[in-house]
Parts: C-alpha cells; structure tokens; sequence
C-alpha cells in the first residue's frame, strides 16, 4: 500500500501521508511556487518536482532523501536552430521550453535515464538524473510535426510517455495535438500509431488524419503492456495491440469528454475517468463529481458518486491528476478548484481530503 | 566598478538563500549588460535560466534596468554600463 501521494498544485508540492484509514497533508515543498509535477523514481528513490516558474523559466529539482533536500538539474532546452510551426496556421518561430509537462523514469535497466515532453513538442532524454536532457531528434525531426498544432496552450506537447515494462527501448508518446509515436529503439527512430482515432474538431476530411488527434493523455497496463487507454478530447479509446487499432468507445456516462485517465495496473479491462461537460464548458456534468469506471473493457460503466460532492461541484481534473497505485485499489484525484479525493477500494467509496488547496495539477503515489 | 541589484523573487533562489526574501546586491566587472550579466553567472551559474532563455534573451518576463531606464531590445545585450552603474534585474508585475 502506498505511503504517500505527491500532490503538485499551483502554489507547491503537497504531500499526503496515511492516517486512519485516510490521507492528511504531512511536508510541503516549494510553498508559493507553480508545481507542474512530481515524479517519485521507482528505480533509486528520487523525487523530482517540475517548477513553472513563469518569470523565470522552468525548473528542475531532485531530492534524494524524500523532500528533505532539493538539489537543482538541468531543465531541457531547445537549440538556435529549432523552430516550431503550427497546422493551424502559427508562423514559425524558435523553440523555446514553456513546460515540462511529463517526466517518466526509464527503464531498470537504465539507471539514471529520465525522458521529459515538453511543450512546444520536444521529447527530451537525460541519462544523467536531469543534470543534461538532449533534444530525441528522431522524434523532432518527423515529417510533419509542423502539422501538430497546441491543445489549450499555443503549441502541441507531450504529456503522456509510456515506457514499456517488458522492453524499455519501446517508447509510446501522446500529444496534444500530434497523435500517438512509438519508438522500438530507444528514440531513434518513430511511427505514427494514433490510427482508429477519431477527431471531430477538425474538418471532416481529416478527422481520421492520425497526426492531428488530441490525445488528452495515455495510460499502459503495466501487467498487460499491449493495452492502453487514452481520454481524447473528444472521446474515450482503447487499444489493446500496443495501439495503431484504437477503438472509439461512445458510450461513457454522463460524458465522454474529460482529461485523466487511469488504469489498473494489471487487469487491463479496468479503467477510470473523470468525465466533464465537454469541450467548451468543462465542468462536472449537473455539476455533480463523479468517476467513471469499466471493468469490462469498455463495454459497460459504473458512475462512482459515494463521498463525491452531489451538487454545486465545479471541480475540473487535469490530464495528470487522477491515479491508481501499484496495488490496485487506491485510487486519488486532485481538480482545479483544489479539491482531493482518495479510495482504498477502486473508487467505490471516496473520501474528500480535509484541505483546501491550491489548484492541483498533479498526483502520484509513492512508497 | 558596477552593481548589480537582483529583485527578491530572483534573488530567493540564490544557492544559500533558502527562499529568504530581499534584495540582493553585489559588485561586478563589465562595461555592458552583457558582460556583467556574464560576470554574475561566472559567480552564480544556475542564475543564468532564470534570467536569460535557451536563447541567451532577457526572458520574456524579466526586465532589466540600467541607471533606471529598462533596456530595449531584450535580445541585444551590448547596451553599455558607466563604471558605477547599477544594473537592476527584476521580474515583470503579475501576480494570481
């Protein structure tokens, strides 16, 4: 069972501690300070805490004693020569880091390799613990980044990377908005595999395009690693051959709109959601909070609502701010409007933390 | 010999400061902004992403002051500093 969970939000890092049966908030970190996330590394311990520190950059710091000490890395960086262009018309213009937007360790036997996604759209290696990121040109360099284009922020950026537990030279990223890449050895080269998805934002004639689907974040079964899930801007989609074969699933309730997504870490048929009045609204659908659930693949889904707020909830939950542990059961979500909400039993029953905190970007578990 | 004077938003994250608030000041070699942005990132290396983007531009955010007058062109750095000038660095009014 879970020790902690690391709770990035606006103003700091968050961690919550055990008690009860429940959670309560133990240390804080970087108080006052933009938290874009957290990332506890299985393989060594580290933490690492992903700042946006809006005047001054963004930055990145390690602990290797749980937050007791931060030291600061490197953050990645783009060269002069880099430019980014839009599909939706963005003239180009030098490439500059605006976010770190996910950070995922590499595989065990990888010490020290780290891979961020950035936005405007780099994917970045470091095999050093962040104290030097390079810029995975392979991926940089595809024909056709230049059609990828923003999701919410002005340019497109990766926010999911899947590392894949049985080889970890297989890459898998999601971007909004650029599609789905896989890389089989180790960055070098990459395929699009955003095939099935469906955009219905974009002129019909390109809806199918794989290169300009909204993939809102990707999430792999780690005993069953061919399987994923992705909450897409503009609806639910699962693959169950390492993707390339997404299959749209419509019928989520109450909306198949949202941005987290979770899935068990072994029983790949299960998975949650966070749904929310779509695209132009988002916010709780009745302005009720519920979690979506399927145990069946997608072919049916529970409303989880015990302990959630029935009424007068405008909580939106970001891409990054749903997650289950190692185990299973335990499950937390942090919105918008700081709210934080955990289960010990697969999102049957919820408890809300006795906080209000800042808006919460982030969660993760950790031992 | 002139100085430099770093906000306390910027200067909190000086190696040591351990987010104490306040004014930094401190005396640097250099005849333009440049050149004792350069001497100040010789003493505080991480300094320099705070300041400057990948780019070597004065961050979008962050202005920079020479004997009071913000300087122009945040990617020219040549703008001369008189021998006891003060080059004041700061970062641009939000807030939330």
């Amino acid at each position: 069972m879970a020790a902690r969970i690391l709770v990035s939000t606006r103003k700091g890092l968050f961690e919550l501690r055990r008690v009860d049966g429940g959670w309560t908030v133990g240390a804080t970190h970087f108080l006052g300070d933009n938290v874009a996330l957290a990332m506890a590394d299985p393989r060594d311990g580290a933490w690492y805490a992903a700042l946006d520190l809006g005047h001054f950059g963004n930055k990145l710091h390690r602990s290797d004693d749980a937050g007791a000490t931060w030291v600061e890395c490197a953050v990645p960086a783009y060269g002069d020569g880099d430019t980014v262009g839009t599909g939706d018309g963005k003239p180009p213009q030098p490439a500059a880091l605006k976010l770190i937007w996910s950070l995922e360790a590499g595989g065990a036997d990888q010490p020290g390799r780290l891979w961020a996604g950035t936005i405007p759209g780099g994917l970045f290696r470091s095999d050093d613990r962040g104290d030097a990121w390079q810029l995975v040109r392979g991926l940089w360099d595809v024909p056709g980044r230049s059609d990828w284009f923003g999701g919410g922020y002005d340019w497109p950026g990766i926010h999911s990377i899947c590392v894949d537990p049985r080889d970890a030279r297989c890459i898998r990223v999601a971007i909004s908005c650029g599609g789905v890449w896989r890389s089989d050895d180790d960055g070098t080269t990459w395929r699009q595999t955003a095939d099935g998805m469906r955009a219905a934002y974009m002129p019909p004639e390109r809806a199918h395009d794989p290169a300009i689907q909204d993939p809102h974040r990707m999430v792999q079964c780690a005993g069953a690693p061919d399987h994923f899930w992705v909450q897409h801007h503009n609806g639910v989609f699962h693959s169950e051959a390492g993707g390339g074969d997404w299959q749209e699933i419509e019928d989520v309730p109450p909306s198949a709109f949202g941005f987290a997504v979770a899935v068990h870490p072994r029983d790949p048929r299960t998975a949650w959601f966070v749904p929310a009045v779509k695209d132009e609204r988002r916010y709780p659908v009745d302005a009720r909070l519920v979690v979506a659930r399927t145990r069946d693949g997608g072919a049916s889904f529970q409303v989880l609502r015990q302990g959630l707020p029935a009424q007068d909830a405008y909580d939106l939950v970001y891409r990054h701010a749903l997650a289950v542990d190692d185990a299973g059961n335990g499950l937390v979500f942090g919105s918008t409007t700081g709210g934080v909400w955990t289960s010990d039993d697969q999102g049957d029953r919820w408890r809300m933390l006795d906080a209000r905190l800042p808006p919460v970007h982030a969660v993760a578990f950790t031992g | 010999m002139p100085k430099v004077v770093l906000a306390s938003a910027l200067a909190r994250w000086l190696p040591g400061a351990q987010g104490a608030s306040g004014e930094v000041s401190l005396d640097v070699s250099g005849a333009t902004v440049g050149a004792v942005l350069d001497d100040l990132f010789a003493r505080h290396a991480a300094l320099r992403g705070y300041v400057l983007d990948e780019h070597g531009a004065v961050r979008h955010h962050v202005a920079v002051f020479v004997d009071g007058q913000a300087i122009v062109d945040k990617r020219r750095l040549d703008q001369p500093v008189a021998p006891g000038g003060e080059v004041y660095v700061m970062q641009a009014l939000s807030g939330g």
